[in-house]
């Protein structure tokens, strides 16, 4: 059974669902971030458990909580593990008292700005500002002096309000040009932690993911086994249970330091869906409803390399603002090692109000490199007609050297704008072409002169006397 | 060959276009040659288009009075076209020779059979050829009256969309 809003009806998950359930209305907050009338719905059609996808509800402890209370299984951890590691601060004792590092900063809500300055002085700039209760990228801002941390203060605070209804805030040390790498656990209630390796997820703009890969070509196998060795050790701290990802950052000197617990299935999960052959959702399901998995770790085996592309409807020639609209034209790309997960179709109308990621494009193969060259065609056969997207960036991306050397870090956009400002006018260049092509061909110069016509010849005579 | 100049917001390209047929063309511009062969027309039509190695496809449409949409790599262009000098002009090939009494292909396809021998006379509406395209078989009829003069093709040949099948006079 689906839920959806005003602006879902024409989806293909809503045509696709066994049952469906409607919200009136489109703004998240009177739909798909209503725990009222979600539990109404799951109860009014005899659910028997919720998924909360990965997206709004889905790491949020009080709908967990009113799961539980009204006897609905919800697909994740117990809404007392979420609420342990919703609170950065919290989380971040949790892991450190495992003895995992963590990332330099404060390990209690910051005052005020002239405490934030203190302890900013204390572990050197630049530093990030952080929501305690935030995520996703949001309600976080990098500053490099006491005056930036003065300026950004209340700014970040009410960020946070806004955002996560809470408004404190703590400080991190800002690492210089880390690599993002997460470890995708599932654990069951026994206290069973399976780890089912790594993801590298460095390419990302303002803090959001545009590209991750399993494995990540940035690690040793002996930071590897660090690494997920410190997620088990967390998770199992945390009484967790369901899909989880920690997430940590790895500086260039190979020494790394905790992130953040995702607390739900992520956007990413199909790259390691296709390293380890095991259905995620699947799993999380059996851990939800039958609580146990129907995995132990010796039966997971890392083949071969993923990569996957988020093509967002973001104009890249506009700052990347969101593009919505109609899709007049869409092809999904196939072929040996090519996933695509998306419900776009030809004629759907992206609507405004949510996401702008459409299409989440991934190619497997026996290497990198392999990969790498798969997703270069796949992406040449995407054809998303219609609304601008994020095609040509990762079109960028597949043919940058430092990208396919394997040389990156979070940083990595900063090194490609040029090249993509670049891509973009060599696009325009041969549309320009095309366009040009297009009139010649299906429309012929109208003959306004008649065949006989003296003035033809007049205006010919003079063309090839260079007229 | 024909010169165009091209316009976006903010810039300008000049460009000559040398069309081969009504599918292919040559663009020169300033620092590139580029081919664009098209696929069957349709309201958006799809393009193969190649620059030095690289070979890929995009979609085009009028938009009217010199307005024209491209997507290309996931993005929209928009461009106005407009013919440059007075180039010229190749006379447009009717595709019933009404005066000339050629009979052309009025869409490509394979010849399944000829109906009609040199020599034979026929009326207005006589079948003449039977042309096969996604699987369906079209009769192409005689437009004018007449004696067939010489046939251009045989049972099984291929032929363009304007191609010439037969003559009548």
């Amino acid at each position: 059974m689906l839920v959806y809003s005003d602006a879902d009806q024409n989806s293909l998950p809503v045509t696709y669902a066994d049952d469906t359930f409607h919200f009136v209305g489109v703004t998240p907050k009177e739909t798909y971030l209503s725990t009222r009338k979600i539990i109404h719905a799951a109860k009014e059609t005899g659910c028997d458990g919720i998924h909360p996808g990965y997206g709004f509800l889905s790491e949020d402890a009080s709908f967990a909580k009113a799961c539980e209370e009204d006897g609905l299984t919800f697909v994740g951890p117990s809404s007392d593990s979420i609420e342990k590691l919703e609170n950065k601060l919290t989380a971040r004792k949790t892991i450190r008292d495992v003895g995992v590092p963590i990332i330099p900063g404060s390990d209690r809500p910051l005052k005020d700005d002239d405490d934030a300055v203190a302890i900013a002085q204390s572990i050197g700039f630049p530093v990030i500002l952080k929501a305690v209760y935030g995520g996703g990228g949001r309600g976080m801002r990098i500053a490099k002096s006491a005056e930036e941390i003065r300026r950004f203060y209340r700014l970040t605070r009410m960020e946070a309000i806004s955002s996560f209804g809470k408004s404190e805030m703590y400080i991190e040390k800002q690492l210089a040009s880390p690599r993002h790498v997460e470890i995708q656990a599932l654990a069951e209630k026994r206290g069973h932690v399976v780890v089912l390796g790594e993801r590298e997820c460095s390419i990302q703009r303002r803090h959001q993911k545009l590209l991750e890969e399993a494995p990540s070509i940035g690690i040793t196998d002996i930071l590897r086994s660090a690494l997920s060795d410190a997620a088990k050790k967390g998770l199992e701290a945390s009484g967790y249970t369901n899909a989880g990802t920690v997430e940590f950052l790895v500086d260039d000197a190979g020494k790394f330091y905790f992130l953040e617990v995702n607390k739900r299935v992520q956007v990413e999960h199909l790259v390691t869906e296709l390293t380890t052959g095991i259905d995620i959702i699947e799993e999380q399901l059996s851990i939800a409803f039958d609580s146990h998995m129907n995995l132990s770790q010796n039966e997971v085996k890392v083949r071969g390399w993923a990569i996957n592309c988020r093509i967002n409807a973001e104009d890249p020639r506009n700052e990347f603002t969101p593009s919505p609209g109609k899709v007049i034209h869409y092809h999904a790309p196939a072929g040996p090692g090519i996933r695509v997960d998306s419900a776009l179709y030809s004629g759907y109308v992206v609507p405004e109000y949510y996401d702008s990621l459409i299409v989440k494009l991934a190619a497997y193969g026996r290497n990198r490199k392999d990969a790498i060259r798969r997703m270069k065609g796949a992406l040449n056969e995407l054809e998303v007609i219609g609304i601008p997207t994020t095609i040509p960036l990762h079109q960028s991306i597949m043919t940058e050297k430092q990208f396919n050397d394997g040389e990156f870090s979070t940083t990595y956009l900063d090194i490609l704008g040029p090249r993509l400002q670049k891509t973009l006018a060599r696009l325009e260049e041969n549309a320009a072409a095309l366009a040009a092509a297009n009139t010649a061909i299906t429309m012929p110069l109208k003959n306004t002169w008649t065949h006989r016509s003296n003035w033809r010849r007049f205006a010919l005579h003079m063309h090839r006397r260079g007229w | 060959m024909r010169t165009y100049r091209v316009q976006s917001d903010e810039k300008t390209y000049d460009v000559t276009v040398e069309s081969k047929n009504k599918r292919e063309c040559r663009v020169e511009m300033k620092d590139a040659t580029i081919e664009c062969v098209r696929n069957q027309p349709e309201e958006i039509s799809t393009w193969a288009v190649r620059r030095e190695d690289k070979r890929f496809h995009a979609r085009a449409r009028s938009l009217g009075s010199n307005r024209v949409e491209v997507w290309i790599g996931g993005l929209p262009f928009h461009f106005t076209v407009t013919p440059v000098g007075v180039a010229y002009v190749e006379p447009i090939r009717p595709t019933s020779g009404a005066k000339s009494g050629e009979v052309h292909a009025i869409m490509p396809g394979r010849i399944t059979s000829i109906l009609v021998k040199p020599g034979e006379e026929v009326s207005v509406g006589t079948p003449l050829v039977i042309l096969e395209a996604m699987k369906m078989q079209n009769e192409i009829v005689s437009h004018k009256a007449g004696r067939v003069t010489s046939i251009k093709v045989r049972e099984g040949d291929t032929v363009r969309k304007d191609d010439v099948l037969l003559q009548i006079r």
